[in-house]
């Protein structure tokens, strides 16, 4: 590792997708990380709160704008379409609606490379560069590319594979369905491959179009440790492992060592003047029973299936079903799951397998169905109270750790976007939206879910040298990258830098600060896309915002088979069983 | 001069063809050219490919789109019946003045 300057001249990000110091401390222990250890023993760590819910999509974006989700808007992997309907739609980089480090980068000048992260399509007008990641397929990674002309550089390069690179479904189901013990192993060496076509484009950009701030998200992380837990886990992990077992242990240690080796070659290639953050959207746990919330609204009389509902439950359209004795959870269920409700039977349903969020029915205008606004509060407060009396049926411990109110969880102008329940589960895990024969079950085997403690880490010029700071917020990263590269941090931007800045860092900071940005509302501001006018803040604007047209905005909304496809891959990424 | 059904079309099969190249399917595209039996996409593909249309032409129903070609047989789609999509509603918002 480079000796570091003394003050930072650009920044690096290093996002770790899920990224836990459960595992990475022992890891870097047992030395299969020992760059990182290294460098978190030179520099600073500390314990990285998420935000609610701790998911992919809501958490970095809260990351790329200091932001809390009430106040950025995104709040899951899909956004409702409008605040009382009940479509969902995919989100986009169009549902974030704050300034991002991104765009706070670029207004100052400064350069910028951001490969990987979610809510990047369509990408935004940045000065520099822009791979976007997350839930883009890898035939339309063309588009995705910022400036015009990336794509086919990169395409240029020898190992460059879209296929690959971006996410394929073809890959993951292949690896997933059915999780066969001989797919193990392919499935792994799939993401070491991944991580490492992305080193190489972070490495082509970083010679031929080096940037001040320069960003990267390995998402591998994530997507290992929902699936192999119980083999990173040192709890978990089993006593006496058969051969295929420790195999895999090794598969996924080797992951971890070539992890290891990027974040030492990134680090090297930025070089001394570059401060280096290093954190995860959330933290990770084992999880071991389903909760099947759905199952449960539905024996309390808050929700009915619609007749077709029902019948589709018997069969999943792909020869799965109660007759073959195959699990009832078959993709096609999942799809359909939220059409296939009795909407005027119906006062509160769970949406999505991935938020944890209930959402409540209210009346339409025209008064046909759902909760008065009278109800509304009563119904809400009974189901709160219920659902945190549910326990488990064998341990007798509470399932549902916390109830949190929109208000609660969701202060912001989008609130009216977010559920108007959110649960956090006592075991840190992700409800299932499906129909189950029993409101919990449990899991085959021990997988891992998403915890609301991350990482961060710090390190490089201006950065404190071996300390361990007292937990901070996702939120705290946005300005404490902007101040490492000097430029402002607008005076809304929830979060605040930690004290990971040295005195001399610190210093110059203080003494060059200019005013915080204040930016007037603008004339031509993007409103979100869902929410009324009415309901929004003062727009504010952002200049890599390519839409200047108000009426420009997708509203998408998925049908069964893009649901479908869209829920294969939340399966293949173990949000959903 | 080119009327705008035909800049359109030129448009989306120009699109078509350089995505498709990427994905080293080597046939022409053309109007009759399936999206999901002929270019292998999935509707995850046609969803992001309708969000960077929208990012050029303006919004369109294509909510309305989806559900009705998810209830038709075959559930595929021809480059010409997108264009046609596409170009019926950027045409109606043009006679609309809302571009």
């Amino acid at each position: 590792m480079p000796t570091p300057a003394a003050l930072p001249s650009k920044a690096v990000l290093i996002g770790l997708d899920g990224a836990t110091f459960a595992i990475l401390d022992d890891l870097m222990a047992r030395d299969v990380m020992p760059c990182l250890r290294d460098f978190v023993a030179q520099g600073v760590r500390a314990p990285l709160q998420s935000v609610i819910p701790a998911l992919t999509p809501p958490a970095w974006t809260s990351l790329m704008t200091g932001k809390r989700p009430g106040e950025h808007g995104v709040f899951d992997f899909f956004q409702k379409d409008q605040p009382d309907g009940h479509y969902l739609r995919f989100a986009s980089s169009q549902d974030v609606g704050a300034e991002t480090i991104w765009s706070l980068a670029s207004q100052s000048g400064k350069r910028v490379i951001a490969l990987n992260f979610p809510l990047m399509f369509p990408p935004p007008a940045v000065n520099g560069c822009v791979v976007p990641g997350g839930w883009m397929p890898w035939r339309q990674l063309r588009l995705g590319c910022y400036p015009p002309g990336l794509f086919d550089r990169l395409k240029a390069l020898p190992s460059f594979n879209a296929r690959e690179l971006a996410l394929d479904m073809a890959f993951e189901e292949k690896a997933i369905e059915g999780c066969a013990a001989e797919e193990y192993a392919d499935w792994i060496a799939l993401h070491m491959r991944r991580e490492r076509r992305w080193f190489e484009i972070l490495s082509y950009l970083m010679h031929e179009e080096p940037a001040d701030l320069t960003a990267v998200l390995f998402d591998g992380v994530d997507k290992l440790q929902h699936l192999c837990w119980r083999f990173l886990d040192p709890a978990c992990r089993p006593p006496n492992p058969s051969p295929w077992e420790a195999d895999i242990t090794d598969l996924c240690e080797a992951y971890f060592r070539q992890l290891d080796e990027l974040i030492a070659g990134i680090v090297a290639q930025a070089g001394p003047e570059a401060a280096i953050v290093l954190a995860s959207d959330h933290g990770f746990g084992p999880t071991r029973d389903v909760f099947y919330l759905n199952t449960w609204l539905e024996q309390q009389g808050y929700l009915a299936w619609a007749a077709e509902g029902a019948a589709n439950d018997a069969a999943d359209g792909r020869g799965n079903g109660a007759a073959n004795g195959a699990p009832r959870l078959g993709l096609g269920q999942i799809a359909r799951h939220v059409y296939q409700l009795d909407w005027e039977r119906t006062v509160a349903y769970a949406a999505t397998p991935s938020s944890n969020g209930i959402h409540l029915v209210t009346r339409k205008p025209d008064g046909s169905q759902g909760l008065s606004r009278d109800d509304y509060r009563r119904v809400r407060d009974e189901l709160a109270a219920a659902l945190s009396g549910v326990r488990h049926p064998v341990t007798g411990e509470a399932i549902v750790a916390e109830v949190l109110t929109r208000e609660a969880a969701f202060s912001g102008p989008y609130a009216a976007l977010a559920p108007d329940l959110t649960l956090v589960l006592a075991d840190g895990g992700l409800v299932s939206i499906l129909r189950g024969e029993s409101v919990i079950t449990p899991r085959a085997e021990v997988v891992g879910t998403h915890r609301a403690q991350g990482i961060f880490v710090a390190g490089g010029a201006g950065m404190r040298r071996g300390v361990t700071l007292p937990e901070c917020s996702i939120v705290d990263m946005a300005p404490l990258l902007l101040d490492c590269l000097g430029v402002p941090v607008p005076a809304d931007m929830t979060g605040c830098s930690p004290a990971a800045l040295d005195r001399a860092a610190r210093a110059r900071l203080d003494a060059g600060r200019p005013q915080p940005l204040v930016r007037p509302p603008a004339s031509n501001g993007q409103p979100h896309p869902a929410l009324p006018a009415a309901r929004q803040a003062a727009p504010v604007e952002s200049e890599s915002r390519k839409t200047t047209d108000a009426t420009a905005v997708p509203d998408i909304v998925f049908d069964a088979e893009a649901e479908e496809t869209m829920l294969r891959r939340l399966r293949a990424l173990g949000y959903v069983e | 001069m080119a009327t705008l059904s035909t800049q359109l079309r030129a448009e989306i099969v120009e699109m078509m063809t350089e995505l498709a190249g990427d994905w080293e399917y080597d046939g022409e595209i053309t109007p009759d050219t399936y999206l999901f039996g002929d270019l292998g996409m999935e509707s995850l593909d046609l969803v992001v490919l309708c969000t960077a249309i929208q990012e050029r032409h303006g919004r369109m129903p294509f909510a309305e789109f989806f559900a009705e070609l998810g209830q038709r047989a075959p559930k595929d789609l021809s480059v010409g019946e997108f264009v046609a999509f596409i170009d019926q509603h950027q045409q109606l918002a043009v006679s609309n003045g809302a571009r």
